[in-house]
């Protein structure tokens, strides 16, 4: 008896908590959603400005994602499956990207772009602009989307068995025979876990994106347009879209990453 | 002893209760924190306004957040975000935007004016002069830009800079030329922003306000007067220099009309700390005060300060009265 007692406080703790993130996290995005008139997104959506800078932002995340995808798979299994000198100082850069603040990495990104720099002068000599492109844009969002991808698959690799690894390498596969026989079967959803992330971290940043480029606009940085030109009532229905469009693509997304767990 | 801590303590809180629930009950020093919004080219003589006008006045506390004029107004009107004062870049700002809900009057105290920055490392840097300048920005591969005029004023009054070069050098279809060697990307929200795209070498040239060149220590074009916007006798030939900017709404546009660059300051009316206010005001409008810390930092003010009316001046708090002429 004693021991369901303890149990009952703990559940309506979490209760009381559960409530309390569903409000915090709600309460601001509903008042949001609700304040533009139909009429308002309608106007909003026709808007051919709107559709592209949505789409931009879309097509921009969706690149970062995918470039995370292609580098950062290989090295999240490194350091799932390897150990070597350095491990924690790696582990810990790649979590740079999350903790210094957005603009900084605009700024730094930009540095090393310019003309002053020798990197930027390679760059600009082989056509590769960084400043107000959608290069630009892509190399942000994937700076500060990779940790997310790569820290998600980590922990997916790490869920499964070396040994499956093992019996398929001691029946002679090589290891990129087993990785792609084995273990990319068994780790895709957490790629595509890693890929949400990723691409949901990317589509909401502004901050380091508004200093490399404003013009091509992404959804963000045209909200912030909208805002301090038009004022309020013009930007809300902007994000109010990017939300809704945003929403859609994500549960589509863990739609289809989810079908298959029976066995939890 | 103890006791005596316990009851050292108990005063200390019910003392600081009272500081954050009556701050300004007691006494006329102004004390508390003061909010102040400020155009962005004014960071840099209102930070240090600010050191000054703390060690005066140790009670109070500033609080400074810069943007681009337009926006911070907005700040105020639209999301109601709590300040003391605004500061605008162009005094039509608080003209439009706050008065009469949030303020009530608007004073003129300071002028600026547009110069081209570039930096040792820019392309051309060496043959750049007062006399060519144009001549260098129609050139291919030079990257110039100024910012979005449809947020700040410094981008509208670029625009309007290089309207006038072309009526001012009786260059034909210099003006549409100029505009052709500048891609969109390289407008940016606000002008101090394209500082550091000069320091890093993403950029060439750029266009900023007199005061932010010589803040920021970089190499600037000083342009003749009939285009610089910066003296106000100049008015009737600025003002045939017109700038569509966006409107009310989405796709509906307004123009500006040239004018010098006039800044001006307001007190917000429902601002939480109309004492500071009123004494940072009179440090600002102060000679031997803030005018003086402007004059160093490369943007001329007007001394005394002004206001367009007599009506005007009646509405000012006491204190300041004394520090405005009415001219217009």
């Amino acid at each position: 008896m004693k021991a369901k007692r303890r149990i009952d406080t703990f559940f309506w703790v979490a209760v009381f908590s559960t409530g309390t993130i569903m409000v915090f996290i709600l309460l601001p995005l509903i008042e949001m959603i609700t304040q533009p008139s139909l009429h308002n997104l309608k106007e909003t959506i026709q808007d051919p400005d709107v559709l592209h800078s949505i789409w931009l932002s879309i097509y921009t995340s969706g690149m970062a994602a995918l470039i995370s995808f292609t580098i950062g798979t290989p090295f999240a299994y490194l350091l799932a499956r390897r150990n070597f000198v350095g491990k924690k100082l790696v582990e810990s850069i790649i979590d740079l990207p999350i903790m210094i603040p957005h603009p900084v990495v605009g700024i730094a990104i930009l540095g090393l772009a310019g003309k002053n720099h020798w990197l930027g002068q390679l760059m600009q000599q082989v056509g590769i602009h960084i400043m107000g492109t959608v290069t630009g844009i892509v190399t942000v969002l994937t700076f500060v989307g990779l940790p997310f991808y790569v820290n998600t698959v980590k922990a997916g690799f790490e869920a499964i068995p070396v040994r499956l690894e093992n019996v398929s390498r001691s029946l002679g596969a090589s290891m990129a025979n087993t990785f792609f026989r084995v273990t990319f079967p068994l780790a895709w959803r957490s790629m595509l876990v890693g890929i949400i992330m990723c691409s949901a971290r990317a589509i909401s940043e502004f901050g380091a994106v508004v200093i490399v480029a404003y013009h091509p606009m992404i959804a963000p940085v045209m909200i912030y347009e909208r805002f301090t030109a038009y004022g309020i009532r013009y930007s809300q229905p902007v994000a109010v879209w990017l939300i809704l469009v945003c929403l859609v693509l994500f549960l589509l997304l863990r739609i289809f990453s989810l079908p298959k767990k029976k066995y939890s | 002893m103890k006791k005596f801590v316990n009851f050292l303590k108990c005063a200390l809180v019910v003392l600081l209760a009272a500081g954050v629930f009556f701050p300004f009950s007691v006494g006329a020093e102004p004390q508390g924190k003061l909010i102040i919004f400020h155009a962005g080219s004014l960071t840099v003589p209102f930070a240090k306004m600010e050191k000054i006008f703390e060690t005066k006045y140790p009670k109070v506390d500033v609080l400074r957040e810069g943007g681009g004029s337009t926006k911070m107004a907005r700040m105020i009107s639209e999301l109601h975000k709590p300040a003391d004062i605004m500061a605008s870049a162009d005094f039509k700002v608080i003209d439009i935007t706050l008065i009469p809900e949030y303020a009530t009057w608007n004073i003129r105290f300071a002028t600026n004016q547009l110069v081209l920055c570039y930096t040792d490392k820019s392309r051309f840097a060496k043959e750049i002069n007062a006399d060519n300048w144009y001549k260098i920005l129609e050139r291919k591969g030079v990257i110039w830009g100024h910012s979005d005029p449809n947020l700040d004023p410094c981008g509208y009054r670029s625009i309007m800079v290089l309207e006038l070069a072309e009526k001012h050098y009786k260059v034909n279809g210099l003006f549409t030329k100029l505009i052709a060697n500048r891609p969109k990307k390289n407008v940016r929200p606000k002008s101090v922003e394209l500082v550091s795209l000069l320091k890093t070498g993403n950029m060439d040239y750029a266009w900023e306000y007199l005061s932010v060149a010589v803040q920021h220590e970089l190499k600037y074009i000083k342009l003749p007067d009939a285009i610089n916007l910066g003296n106000y006798k100049k008015d009737s030939f600025y003002k045939l220099a017109k700038v569509k900017v966006t409107g009310k709404k989405p796709g509906t546009w307004i123009t500006r009309k040239g004018k010098s660059c006039t800044y001006g300051i307001t007190m917000v009316k429902d601002g939480q700390n109309p004492e500071a206010a009123e004494a940072f005001l009179g440090y600002l409008m102060d000679p031997n005060g803030g005018l003086k810390v402007l004059k160093e930092m490369g943007q001329p003010p007007f001394a005394p300060c002004r206001v367009p009316s007599e009506k005007t001046k009646s509405q000012l708090p006491t204190s300041l009265k004394k520090w405005v002429e009415v001219k217009n």
